[in-house]
């Protein structure tokens, strides 16, 4: 099991406890100590989530740093200091397209390099850590926009109007597309059972 | 493409998904309870799930790691970008030139906020000409406030602190000290010491 405590002893910074939007608004100000609760908050969730689209950690230290580089820079410009996870979320997202872009500029922007389960025989299938490894996968085959779509819902948690902005694309596009990712992650999850 | 079905009760798979992501609020009798519906948003909800649980496994193992990531970006952060304007002071000699940026000062009332109790403060604010010495300068502050604190007398210790602070280290002619209280904040328990002692 995971331990539930944290292993590094949890720092006495009263800063830990403001809301985002006191956050967002004094790091916007240049409170620098508002701007490192900010990274210890969003920071794992931006590098997992770094993670999933590169397909590899190795990359994942830089991409999470440009964006908070970006955020700082960009912050006085957020209206909505409470909106300020989905704003760096979408930060995070943009960078890591940009970085698998570069990264093959030859081929169409995929997951292949995405870790893939060691096995798909049926029997580890039916273990719950292989659903999160089918996962994964299952996401990998999935067309590029229907991917970062259901990305920016599920693991950003952004409002349909923020997808829609991050993808220049219109709302109704938007629900379209997350309809159609889940429906195939659906009938693939179904398989597994 | 995603027509609506009979299997569906008459709904598209689009209108389930937008269904479930605004909670199924307002409730939708044509939708609840018709069990092909129910089966494809629990599908759905078991997904998100699945997607939940796989991701806090994650970022909990990220945030176990050393703090040297963070360092590493703070550490190229640009201080400056938020200086904004300079701030004269005057000195006996006609020679020098003394100032302070405006970005110190917000950091000033910052400070000076923090030290009254129960109220935080956010963003702040100096409106007017801070440049010319003696031109009449608006302080606008946002504040948060712990809830169930009575607020006026709050926000007047708060005004008296940044009145002080502003005396101290700045010559600004200040006219007005204006705070917002944009939000009220819930009272947080101490870090988490008690789940610590287990893992000892």
């Amino acid at each position: 099991m995971m331990p539930t405590t944290p292993i590094r002893a949890p720092l006495a910074s009263p800063f830990e406890s403001f809301t985002d939007q006191t956050l967002a608004d004094r790091a916007a100000d240049g409170d620098i100590r508002a701007f490192e609760a900010l990274v210890r908050r969003y920071g794992p969730l931006m590098r997992v989530y770094a993670s999933r689209v590169l397909g590899s950690n190795d990359e994942m230290d830089d991409v999470v740093q440009e964006s908070f580089i970006t955020a700082w820079q960009q912050l006085p410009t957020l209206d909505n200091g409470a909106a300020v996870r989905s704003w760096l979320m979408r930060i995070v997202s943009r960078k890591s397209v940009d970085r698998l872009r570069a990264r093959r500029p030859h081929l169409n922007v995929d997951l292949t390099d995405a870790p893939a389960p060691e096995s798909h025989s049926p029997h580890r299938l039916a273990e719950v850590e292989s659903q999160t490894e089918a996962l994964t996968r299952v996401l990998g085959d999935l067309p590029e926009d229907q991917r970062r779509c259901w990305m920016l819902r599920e693991l950003a948690e952004c409002s349909y109007g923020e997808i829609a902005e991050e993808l220049e694309l219109p709302v109704s596009t938007v629900r379209g597309l997350l309809a159609r990712a889940r429906k195939t992650l659906l009938q693939e999850m179904e398989e597994w059972r | 493409m995603m027509n609506p079905s009979d299997e569906l009760a008459g709904h598209t798979f689009e209108e389930l998904s937008d269904y479930l992501d605004r909670d199924r609020t307002p409730a939708d009798p044509s939708i609840d309870g018709f069990p092909e519906c129910e089966i494809a948003l629990r599908g759905m909800q078991r997904l998100r799930r699945t997607q939940r649980a796989l991701l806090r496994k994650d970022v909990e193992r990220e945030s176990e790691r050393e703090d040297s990531w963070v360092n590493s970006i703070l550490q190229h952060i640009n201080l400056e970008a938020r200086a904004g304007r300079d701030i004269p002071i005057s000195h006996p000699s006609p020679t020098a030139r003394l100032s302070v940026t405006e970005g110190a000062v917000r950091g000033i009332l910052r400070a000076a906020g923090d030290g009254v109790p129960n109220i935080i403060v956010g963003r702040c604010r100096l409106d007017g000409e801070v440049s010319e010495p003696g031109a009449p300068v608006t302080v606008r502050v946002d504040a948060t406030v712990l809830e169930g604190k009575n607020i006026p007398p709050l926000a007047e210790q708060l005004r008296e602190a940044l009145y002080t602070a502003l005396s101290q280290h700045t010559e600004l002619a200040v006219e007005a000290v204006d705070i917002t209280i944009r939000d009220l904040y819930q009272p947080v328990p101490p870090p988490a010491k008690a789940k610590a002692s287990s893992d000892e």
